[in-house]
Order: C-alpha cells, then sequence, then structure tokens
C-alpha cells in the first residue's frame, strides 16, 4: 500500500522552514525521519489524508551533545548512533538506554531516531521507557519558540502528545543525575523483531550509605495507551538497599499500578505477571551494574 | 551399491550462483511491456450477501481499464487444489472465483486492472458494494450444531465431509486394557511464510489463448484450474514453468484468486495483467488447518496398544478445498496406520466456518496427528513407567513388514529401531531427569517424537495424480538439458533432478542444465508437495536418461560398429564394456548423429555413414512404483524459564531413514529449515482472527511471529540412517515433510519433562506454560 | 506528483522519475530495474528489502527515496567487485545456504555491514546481525556457517 495522497516531499534545512512547512499544511503534512513508523502506519492503513512529508534529517540534529549537566540527542539521531555512543556504553546511569538499544535488529538501529522513537507516541516502543525512566525532556520547536516538555507530560495517549500544531520535536534532553545513580531496561518479545509485549525500565539513585534515594519505575509494552509509572514500586524502593527483599516487594507493589491490556498477544492478566517478574529483573540488573 | 559420480555428493546447487547475484528469474520479477495491474476488493464483513455493486465512479478514475465482479465470473465451483481433478469425487466442489455470498473476512468481491499498482488501489476505495450481513460462526464445534448458521446449502450442519475408518473389535479392545487414556489435542493456524508473495501475470492472445506464469507449486494443475475456472479447454492455458519460486512449503498448492482473476481481465482487456499479493493477503490465502483431536487409547501394562479411538475435527473454513483432503491424509498417516493397533476407529469431521479458507502445509494434517498420538505416547510412558523408546518399538512396524496402507508393498527400507537409538544415544537420552525433577527458575529437559509412517509421493491414495515425467536431450556440446515441469520450491528439486541426470549419463553436474518448461511442451508432473520430488520425478528423470543413453548407444553403435548392448559410458566417452581403447567421445557421436546427412570434408562431399540420425534424445512418463515410507524420530532439549514461562530450544538431533541421501547438503537443510518451522508451530505461530469481525489480526510479520536466528539453538544435528530403498532412484526415498511432522510433538514432550506438567493445545506460549505451572 | 531525482546506485547516478512517496524498494525494482532487492513483506518484518545506504542495512521498502537521494545506495548487484563475487555470496553458495533464495540477497546485505563493522563476529554477533532478516527454508544454520566462512576471507 502506498501513501498515493502525499503531494510533496520537503527537506528543509532549517526549523523555521519547518513550522512554515506545517503552519502551510496544517493537518495534512507529516514530519518524517527514518521512515519506520510511518511505513508502519501506511501499510496498516492507519494513515490517511497525508498530503506532504517534512523530512528533518538535513536540519543537522542528528547529534548527541553532552555537558556535565545533561546530555542533549539530536531528533535524527539515529538509535544505532545512540547505542555506539561511548557514555551510553559505559555509563551505569544510562544503563537502560544501553539495554533499550540492544534489542532492535540491525536495519532498525539505522533507520529509526530518536526523535522518532519519541514523536510517534507508540506505547509498545522501548526507547521512550527507558528514557522516561530517566526523566528525559522533550524539546520541541513551533512558531511560538522552543520548549522543554517533561516526557512524562508529553505522551496523551495511543499515538498523541501534546505537541502544538506547528510544533516539532528536535530532540530530547536528559539531566545527568548526581552521586550514584543506576538504571536497566527489560522487555520481552516473542521474536527478536518485535514490539514489547511488555516492558520495564527503571532508574535508582543511590546514597553514598547504599540507600535508594529515588527510584523511577516505568513500564511500556501493552501496558496502557501510554506507558506507566509505578509509584507503589518507586515507594517501595526508596530508603531500602534495593536488596533482594525490596526488590520483592517492589514486584508485588507495581502489581497495584498495572491494568494492562488484553490482545491478540498476550492477556491482561499475563502482562500483569511479567510486570512484576521483569520489574525484579530490571532492578537486580540495576544493582548488579553499579557493583 | 557401486561408486557414484555425484549421488550422495552434494554438487554445488545450480541455482545458487543466479540467486546470490539477484535471483533474476523468480515469477515476482516477471513483467511485460504495457501490462496492467490487478487489485482485489475484499469483504470486511466474515458472512453477507452482497446486495449491489456499484463500480462506477472506479471506472472513471483515470487510469483503470477494467472491473470485474461476481456477475462476470463463470458460475462454475469447483476443487482449487491442484493434485487432484477439478471435480474429483473426494473432494468438495465449492470454490469459485467471485460469488455473491461472502462467507470469510477477506473474500474476494470485485477485481480492478488499472495502469498501476497505487490506481488499482485507489480504484477500490470508489467501489460501492451494498452488504447484508448474515449470522456467523467461527468454531468449528459450534457450527455442527443443529440451528448453527449455515454456509453452503449441500452440506447439512456445516459438515463438508466426514470420512472414517475401523478396524477389529473396539469393545473387546477396551476391555482387554489395562489402562485407557483419553486426551484432547488442539491445533492452530499456521501459514507457511513462503518468502515470494503468491504473484502472477496472465497474458491472453487474439484467439482467448492464455499463457501465465505464477509462483506457484504445480504447473499442471495451475493449467488445469485455471481452464476450469474461466471456463475455456484446457490446451487453451499455457502455464510456464517458474526457474524457482521463493519458497512454497505447500502454500502455493491450489489456484487462489489472483491467477483466474488476472486472466479474465487479460481476456477483458486484451492486455497483460500483473496481479501480487500483499503480505497481509498472503496471511489470509492459505493456512495449516486447524484440528481438535480426541483420543483415547487402551493399553495393557507393558505398553502394548489395544484399542484407539480417535476423533478429529477440521476447520476448513468458509470452503473445503484442501480440508477435505488434509483430513484424510490427517486420518490414514496421521493417526490411524503409523501404528500397530489391533482395534481402531477413525472419524474425521471437516467443518465449515466463517474462518479464512486453509491451504496445504508442509505435513498436510499429519503434523496435527503426531501432535496428538506422541503428546499421549509420553504421557502413557511416563504413567506407566515404561521406556519411551522400547514402547515405541513395540507398537510400530518394523522393517519388511508389509506397508500398512498400500496393500501388496512392503516396508522395505524402514529402519526406525536405528533412528530411535542412535538419535537417543546422540541427545544422550539415558541421562535424562525425572519430569519437572530439575532445580531452579530455569529447568531443562528432554522429549522426543517419532512420525512412524509417511510417504515419498501419492501412489495408493484416491483422487491424486501421481506420475511424472521428463524429457533429456543431450546436446553436441556433451551437455544435456533436462525439460520437466517439476517446480523447485527451494528444497533443492533443481540440484536434484541435475544430479539423477549426470549420474545416469555419467556426466559432470555443471553439463546438465534443468531448462525451460511450459506445459505446451513438458510432459505431465504431478506438484512438488507430497514428499514426491525425489521419489517420483527422480525416478522419471531417471528413466529419461536412460532412454536418451539408449539412443546414444544406437548412434554409438552404428558409428563404432559395436553391438549397443556391449557399450557402457564413462567420463563422456562411449566405449566397449572392457576395452578402453575403443572409447570415442561421446560429442562425437552426438555431432554424428546431428550432422547433415551429406558432409563435405577433405575429399569432398560423402554421405555419413550411420543410420541412427537425429537429436540424441529421450522421454518418459510414467507413475512410481510404490510408496515407500521416511521414518525419523526428533530428539529435543529445552530449557523453560518457570517464571515467564518462555522456552528456549537448546538442542535438536533428528535421525532419519531417507534411503540413500542424493544430497546431503540439501538433505540437512530440509531438516534445519523443518525444525525452524516446526518450532515456529510449537512455541509461537498463530493466526489469529477477531471472533467478531472475522478481520486478521496477525496479517504482518510484526504479529505473526516465525523464529528469527535469535531463536533457533545453535545445532540442529542430522544424522541420516544407513539405508537403500529397492524401488527409489539410486536407493533414495523423500523426506521434506517428516522435517515438520515431529517438532511441535517432541518439543511439547521436552516441556513436559521439564516442567511435569503437559500442555495439549499448540502454539506452546509462555502464557500457556505459566497457566499450566497455576502461576497465572 | 512524479519527481525526477538523480540516486547513486551501485556508484552509478540513475535519473528516475519517482512519486514523493515511493519507498527506495519500489524505486529500485520498478524504476531502475534493479529486481535482486526483493519485497516480501512490505512492512519492515522480513528483511528481503535489505539494502545499504552510506553503507548501513536498511530495509528498503520503510525508506523514503526522496530522504536518500544524497545517499550512496548499494544493493546485492554491487556486491561483486571486478567481476569477481564477494567473498559473502561465495561462501553462500559452498556454504549451501541458498534454498530458495527468496531471503538470501537481503541477508547478504546485512552481513556485508555486519563483517564491514565487525570482520571476526562471533556466532551470537552473527545471529543479532541478521535478525532483522527472517528465512523459512533454512533455519539459519547454513547462513551463520555460510557468514562464519565468509568472515574466514574477510
Amino acid at each position: 500500500m502506498a501513501l498515493t495522497s502525499v503531494q510533496s516531499f520537503y527537506s528543509p534545512e532549517d526549523s523555521k522552514a519547518v513550522i512554515e512547512l506545517l503552519d502551510k499544511h496544517e493537518d495534512s503534512a507529516l514530519i518524517v525521519a527514518g521512515g519506520t513508523f510511518l511505513h508502519g502506519l501506511v501499510s496498516r492503513g492507519l494513515l490517511s489524508g497525508i498530503e506532504a512529508l517534512i523530512n528533518i534529517q538535513k536540519l543537522g540534529l542528528n547529534k548527541i551533545d553532552i555537558s556535565s549537566d545533561a546530555i542533549n540527542i539530536g531528533a535524527t539521531t539515529l538509535l544505532g548512533q545512540l547505542k555506539n555512543c561511548p557514555e551510553v556504553k559505559e555509563q551505569a546511569w544510562l544503563g537502560a538506554i544501553k539495554d533499550a538499544m540492544e534489542y532492535p535488529p540491525t536495519q532498525i538501529m539505522n533507520s529509526g531516531t530518536v526523535g522518532g522513537s519519541i514523536s510517534s507516541s507508540c506505547p509498545f516502543f522501548d526507547f521512550p521507557v527507558s528514557l522516561l525512566a530517566l526523566d528525559g525532556n522533550v524539546q520541541a520547536e513551533g512558531s511560538s519558540g522552543s520548549r522543554d516538555i517533561p516526557l512524562e507530560e508529553f505522551f496523551a495517549g495511543l499515538f498523541e502528545n501534546s505537541l502544538g500544531s506547528n510544533e516539532f520535536v528536535t530532540g530530547v534532553r536528559i539531566p545527568v543525575p548526581a552521586g550514584s545513580t543506576t538504571s536497566a531496561f527489560i522487555k520481552m518479545e516473542t521474536n527478536a523483531n518485535d514490539l514489547a509485549i511488555i516492558n520495564v525500565a527503571v532508574c535508582l539513585s543511590m546514597s553514598g550509605t547504599g540507600d535508594c534515594e529515588q527510584a523511577r519505575v516505568f513500564l511500556g509494552g501493552g501496558v496502557g495507551e501510554s506507558p506507566v509509572r509505578s509509584p507503589s514500586a518507586e515507594s517501595a524502593l526508596v530508603g531500602t538497599k534495593v536488596d533482594e527483599e525490596a526488590i520483592e516487594k517492589a514486584g508485588e507493589a507495581v502489581l497495584n499500578d498495572l491494568d494492562p491490556l488484553s490482545d491478540h498477544r498476550a492477556s491482561a492478566e499475563y502482562r500483569k505477571a511479567m510486570g512484576k517478574v521483569l520489574l525484579k529483573r530490571a532492578l537486580a540488573s540495576a544493582m548488579q551494574r553499579l557493583s | 551399491m557401486s561408486t557414484t559420480n555425484v549421488i550422495g555428493k552434494s554438487i554445488t546447487r545450480p541455482d545458487a550462483y543466479d540467486k546470490v547475484t539477484g535471483g533474476k528469474k523468480y515469477p515476482v520479477n516477471y513483467t511485460l511491456p504495457g501490462m496492467l495491474h490487478m487489485k482485489i476488493l475484499r469483504s470486511p464483513y466474515p458472512h453477507a450477501k452482497i446486495l449491489s455493486i456499484d463500480t462506477s465512479e472506479a471506472e472513471k478514475l483515470k487510469g483503470v481499464r477494467a472491473v470485474l465482479t461476481p456477475d462476470e465470473v463463470p458460475k462454475k465451483y469447483f476443487t482449487p487444489v491442484y493434485f487432484v481433478p477439478y471435480n474429483a469425487p473426494s473432494m468438495v466442489q465449492d470454490f469459485i472465483l467471485l460469488s455473491d455470498t461472502v462467507r470469510w473476512a477477506g473474500q474476494p468481491v470485485v477485481a480492478v486492472a488499472a495502469s498501476s499498482e497505487d490506481i488499482a488501489e485507489q480504484a477500490l476505495e470508489l467501489i460501492d458494494v451494498e452488504y447484508e450481513e448474515l449470522p456467523t460462526v467461527f468454531d468449528p464445534e459450534e457450527a455442527m450444531k443443529d440451528g448453527a448458521p449455515q454456509l453452503h446449502e449441500a452440506s447439512p450442519n456445516n459438515i463438508a465431509k466426514n470420512p472414517s475408518f475401523e478396524f477389529g473389535d473396539m469393545e473387546a479392545g477396551f476391555e482387554d486394557a489395562d489402562h485407557i487414556f483419553e486426551g484432547v489435542y488442539e491445533t492452530q493456524r499456521a501459514h507457511t511464510c513462503y518468502m515470494e508473495p503468491r504473484v502472477c501475470v496472465a497474458d491472453s492472445d487474439t484467439d482467448g489463448r492464455i499463457t501465465i506464469h505464477s509462483s506457484m507449486q504445480h504447473t499442471f494443475g495451475l493449467r488445469e484450474k485455471l481452464a476450469v475456472a474461466l471456463d475455456i479447454p484446457e490446451s487453451m492455458v499455457n502455464v510456464v514453468k517458474p526457474t524457482y519460486i521463493g519458497g512454497g512449503f505447500g502454500g502455493k498448492l491450489d489456484i487462489g484468486f489472483i491467477e483466474g482473476l488476472a486472466a479474465l481481465l487479460s481476456l477483458k482487456t486484451g492486455k497483460p495483467v500483473r496481479a501480487e499479493h500483499s503480505r497481509g493477503e498472503d496471511f489470509i490465502s492459505t493456512t495449516r488447518n486447524p484440528i481438535k483431536v480426541y483420543l483415547k487409547t487402551g493399553v495393557k501394562k507393558d505398553g502394548t496398544y489395544t484399542a484407539r479411538q480417535i476423533k478429529s475435527i477440521l476447520d476448513c473454513g468458509a470452503h473445503a478445498t484442501h480440508g477435505s483432503e488434509v483430513i484424510m491424509v490427517h486420518g490414514l498417516y496421521g493417526t490411524f496406520f503409523p501404528w500397530k493397533c489391533p482395534n481402531q476407529i477413525w472419524e474425521g469431521f471437516t467443518v465449515y466456518t466463517n474462518n479464512m479458507i486453509g491451504g496445504g502445509y508442509r505435513g498436510y494434517g499429519a503434523p496435527q496427528g503426531c501432535f496428538a498420538v506422541e503428546s499421549q505416547n509420553d504421557e502413557i510412558c511416563e504413567t506407566l513407567d515404561l521406556d519411551p523408546i522400547e514402547f515405541r518399538l513395540k507398537n510400530t512396524h518394523r522393517e519388511g513388514d508389509p506397508h500398512p496402507v498400500l496393500e501388496g508393498h512392503k516396508l522395505a527400507s524402514y529402519k526406525i529401531e536405528e533412528c530411535l537409538r542412535q538419535g537417543a544415544e546422540r541427545i544422550g537420552f539415558d541421562k535424562r531427569q525425572a519430569a519437572g525433577s530439575a532445580e531452579g527458575v530455569k529447568k531443562k529437559g528432554i522429549g522426543f517424537a517419532v512420525h512412524p509412517l509417511w510417504v515419498s509421493g501419492c501412489v495408493g491414495f484416491p483422487d491424486i495424480y501421481e506420475h511424472s515425467g521428463a524429457t533429456v536431450k543431450l546436446n553436441r556440446d556433451g551437455t544435456a538439458d533436462v525439460i520437466s515441469a517439476c517446480v523447485d520450491l527451494g528444497s533443492g528439486q533443481i540440484s536434484m533432478l541435475t544430479a539423477v541426470v549426470a549420474e545416469e549419463l555419467s556426466l559432470s553436474a555443471d553439463k546438465v542444465r534443468i531448462v525451460y518448461a511450459d506445459t505446451d511442451t513438458a510432459p505431465f508432473d504431478a506438484p512438488t508437495h507430497a514428499s514426491r520430488a525425489t521419489y517420483s520425478a527422480g525416478l522419471a528423470t531417471k528413466a529419461a536418461a536412460v532412454e536418451t543413453k539408449k539412443r546414444l548407444f544406437k548412434a554409438a553403435a552404428a558409428v563404432m560398429e559395436a553391438n549397443a548392448d556391449d557399450l557402457v559410458l564413462e567420463d563422456g566417452k562411449v566405449m566397449v564394456k572392457g576395452v578402453p581403447e575403443s572409447a570415442v567421445p561421446m560429442t562425437d557421436i552426438i555431432a554424428r548423429a546431428e550432422s547433415p546427412f551429406i558432409q563435405v570434408g577433405e575429399q569432398g562431399p560423402a554421405p555419413t555413414t550411420i543410420a541412427e540420425k537425429g537429436t540424441i534424445i529421450g522421454t518418459a512418463s510414467q507413475a512410481p512404483p510404490s510408496n515407500p515410507s521416511p521414518v525419523g524420530a526428533q530428539f529435543i532439549e529445552v530449557e523453560v524459564d518457570t517464571d515467564t514461562g518462555e522456552i528456549e530450544v537448546l538442542r535438536v538431533v533428528y535421525s532419519a531413514d531417507v534411503g540413500q541421501v542424493i544430497h546431503p547438503n540439501s538433505a540437512e537443510g530440509q531438516v534445519e529449515g523443518g525444525f525452524q518451522q516446526g518450532m515456529g508451530y510449537a512455541l509461537m505461530e498463530n493466526l489469529q482472527f477477531d471472533q467478531e469481525t472475522g478481520a486478521c489480526l496477525s496479517a504482518d510479520f510484526l504479529d505473526y511471529k516465525i523464529p528469527t536466528a535469535m531463536e533457533m539453538p545453535s545445532n540442529i544435528e542430522s544424522i541420516f540412517i544407513d539405508s537403500h530403498e529397492p524401488t527409489g532412484p539410486y536407493g533414495g526415498k523423500s523426506m521434506s515433510e517428516m522435517c515438520l511432522i515431529v517438532p511441535a510433538a517432541a518439543i511439547a514432550n521436552a516441556v513436559y519433562n521439564a516442567i511435569g506438567v503437559r500442555i495439549t493445545e499448540l502454539p506452546i506460549t509462555p502464557e500457556k506454560v505459566l497457566k499450566a505451572l497455576g502461576k497465572l | 506528483m512524479k519527481q525526477i531525482i538523480e540516486l547513486d546506485i551501485n556508484d552509478e547516478v540513475h535519473e528516475l522519475a519517482v512519486e514523493p512517496y515511493d519507498s527506495l524498494l519500489r524505486t529500485l525494482r520498478d524504476k531502475a530495474g534493479m529486481q535482486g532487492t526483493k519485497k516480501g513483506c512490505d512492512s519492515g518484518g522480513c528483511g528481503c528489502c535489505t539494502v545499504l545506504v552510506d553503507g548501513k542495512a536498511v530495509y528498503s521498502c520503510m525508506t523514503m527515496v526522496m530522504s536518500v537521494e544524497d545517499k550512496k545506495i548499494t544493493t546485492v548487484e554491487g556486491l561483486p567487485s571486478e567481476g569477481e563475487l564477494d567473498p559473502i555470496q561465495q561462501a553462500f553458495i559452498d556454504a549451501g545456504a541458498v534454498q530458495c533464495g527468496y531471503c538470501t540477497c537481503g541477508i547478504m546485505m546485512a552481513t556485508k555491514q555486519l563483517l564491514t563493522d565487525n570482520p571476526k563476529p562471533t556466532e551470537e554477533e552473527i545471529r543479532k546481525g541478521i535478525s532483522g532478516n527472517l528465512c523459512r527454508c533454512t533455519g539459519y544454520q547454513k547462513i551463520v556457517e555460510a557468514i562464519q566462512l565468509a568472515a574466514a576471507s574477510y
């Protein structure tokens, strides 16, 4: 199936031009980069009425800037670039991203972009869940300027987000945590080229004495129309050493915050049970990473 | 057996070079100048009457050349399955290209031909169809009940077929038993997932004759069914054999909709028409039929069967098609005859529902049967504490026994004991732990399954075509051309035919070419299916090569002034047996046979001397002499994560008697690829449909999961038992389907050994494992 | 509306008329006449359409042709050099890794990137490297062997 309604394919070279095009075409324009998600929608007949495609790959957004307080990842940074970034490979606190980048096959790593993964607002993706655990922000640009949107406030249901009509995602920003922080991500999939049946990302900040000061726990996959946070699991972890007992309690606690979907890939009951198992494994993996 | 030239030596696959450099010759690459593109409008409803169709807006769209509605299709119901006559009495004639009643979501309603694919697709959106929805039924057992929605008038209670077999005394048999085991075993819809879509280009001549290229498994089957669908004589259709296709596995074993509709649109427009399935269309066009097996078996304390009662319910979907044959093969070769049991009854039901229609798939009813029987056999051994290998051997046939199905034939090569013992030794079966006794979250287990009876073709089956033919022609440059209608699905028919002819004519494999063939020029050949190509097409092609050799010797006898009966062929030379100095290059003989009647030499014109003028050519068309059974046992080690239910296959050993192995590398490839399909069937593959709308929920590879290289075990070991089938080509038998019949049962038994709980419904998903463990 | 673009395929510039929504796959097969790249699912699920864009393996069915106008495309037709098969191609023949062959070109292209990035991959790395490609005939075993064989000459 082809997206035959498309009349124009633009490759503007600055954001001003992008915004002008978004203004001009309104709802009939779509931002593209790698094209993977777009094609997924088209082949399932989920997209219609699109007349203009705006390719943002020439905006120079395919770069990762690292400063002492944040990592800025441009929207058109390829997942593969992110995977090969030395910080992602080495830093324990970025472990959730490192883990998430282990799953996609080569072809997706070479086409899929950070911005696309976020702005498509698909609850079955992996990177957004790992980024939620790391308290990432979305950077957006529009006619009224640029702004940072906390990722937690960004997702607004299946394929929906809080972007304004002429806004687009230019990158994500991850604040560098103070102290000793570790994170991990785990996904359940049927084969190696799959959307998550369920996935879990955790981020733990530990004090000098080994107590958990802050915990962020997010789950995606078929848990809802957007990824969900588990405050119950987080509070079961804060103040503990995240030892076996605390992990077990967090596993029980996460069930309070889960009301997943039943579909042809898994039942809600199974997803819920796996939320617990995967969370426990992710926590163990994050702690392992710290040691 | 004497030393062979190429048999058993893995010649380089003749098609490999072309395929690694781009593979020009797939049907999907075939195009013609000026061809149109066809798209199909399909029903969104699983059961409805079409009240009206308005195509006027679509016809106005620029680039649309023709539209085809149910009114314009010959009203002729037939069996679309390639390997039986279109009106075979043992099948059900309920198939038509376009109908005014739709019985499954996805059934074609209107076809459009346009100058581009995009325009054809846009035109579909402009067609207005008014439907009256009808009540639906998706469960075959519901469909059999009185008062259920009826799909076809001729089949009350939606029962398309109801075959049964019985022998012995059931009552006495069960009375004689010390233990009776009862179980219900269910299997799902699985797709063959050939990688090349179904695709065709149909072209029509001014006299109404159709030439068609298609990705399919049977040239002559397509000719016959297309002629019936178009209601024209068979000779008005020429089917060009594809040089190779991108996989079939049984999924391209019937005329679907595209060939007939494209041909009708070509007749209507006078243009070539190309049609190609999207992957979504492929997913709803063919499937392994799901079968629910009710199995009751009586056994003595020592494990001897006393009685077996089997009821099998097959969901054939909206049309019977393959479902009316799959049920028979499932009954006879999948459950009833593989094992020796003195008292048996089997009853099968092929039941219409508003699900998609079924198709052929490697194993054709046997994987469903093997899963049921071998799961229960495992249960019997566990309960009665019997040695599972000895139990199998006690209840199976043995080499030299009469063939259980074919009267007058015997199991001449049948090394089942060696298969079981060598496989068990290789995996270390004697060291396996008691079921469910492994410690820890991840539990390992070993299991196996054997399927003791299968086919090398269709001899003995009612209504199924079986004969094969070929022509072998020697060229003056010392090469041989082989004209055969046998399609290579990827499973190595080109290599096999090449090896057979090279062997017979003492040529190196690179001197043999499988050349162009179509139904106009090649002798009939039954499809590449039913594990028959090596045995049946191989034998016929060998016979053609023998004829060619005879003719060569006649010419040589004249040239060499020798007796044809004394001649032998070695290394491309003809010689009198035992007299090496008499050798004449074969090319000289061929040149003399094909030379002008008078040749001008140094001494001027002179008549050539030999009487045997003409092409050195031989043709054979014959039925195979028997239907020898390959046999194979598969041993598997798995690891089950008892927290998630995920199953990893760690190790696979397959030991088989396939007679003399013709091409070892390809034979291993069959085992390894068969296991990929079997593992998918066992663990993840499942074509799922919305139970209200009938819409397919797994119409792409995102939702229909098959194993990637990551899920597959790192080593699948093949053991080929030393064996020789006296009726086979060079002692060979067929093997392809066996490799897919056993894996699901073997995996299920291994999972049982790991966790101590049996799962009787495929696929064995992580969720089912957790439920079985009581963790959900 | 059709546009004329220039596309560098296997170091040759092709001038092609494409629709703004055309995929690289459709452009290669139907417009540039390069049929070695196969369509298996047209939805990024099977890998038959894998080609290299600036040396990196992508699904050409999901790649908008307009977005790769200034990039170098390599297809299976571009694998041989100076009339010699690429060692990967030769290894696929020698290992018997080709059955129906429909997935083969895509898998070889994924292999090309794998071996370029990592000339001595472990078996696990090989399996990961081709996990975006489906094969229904071989069970991948002889494909893995072929890649190991090719790696020996890389």
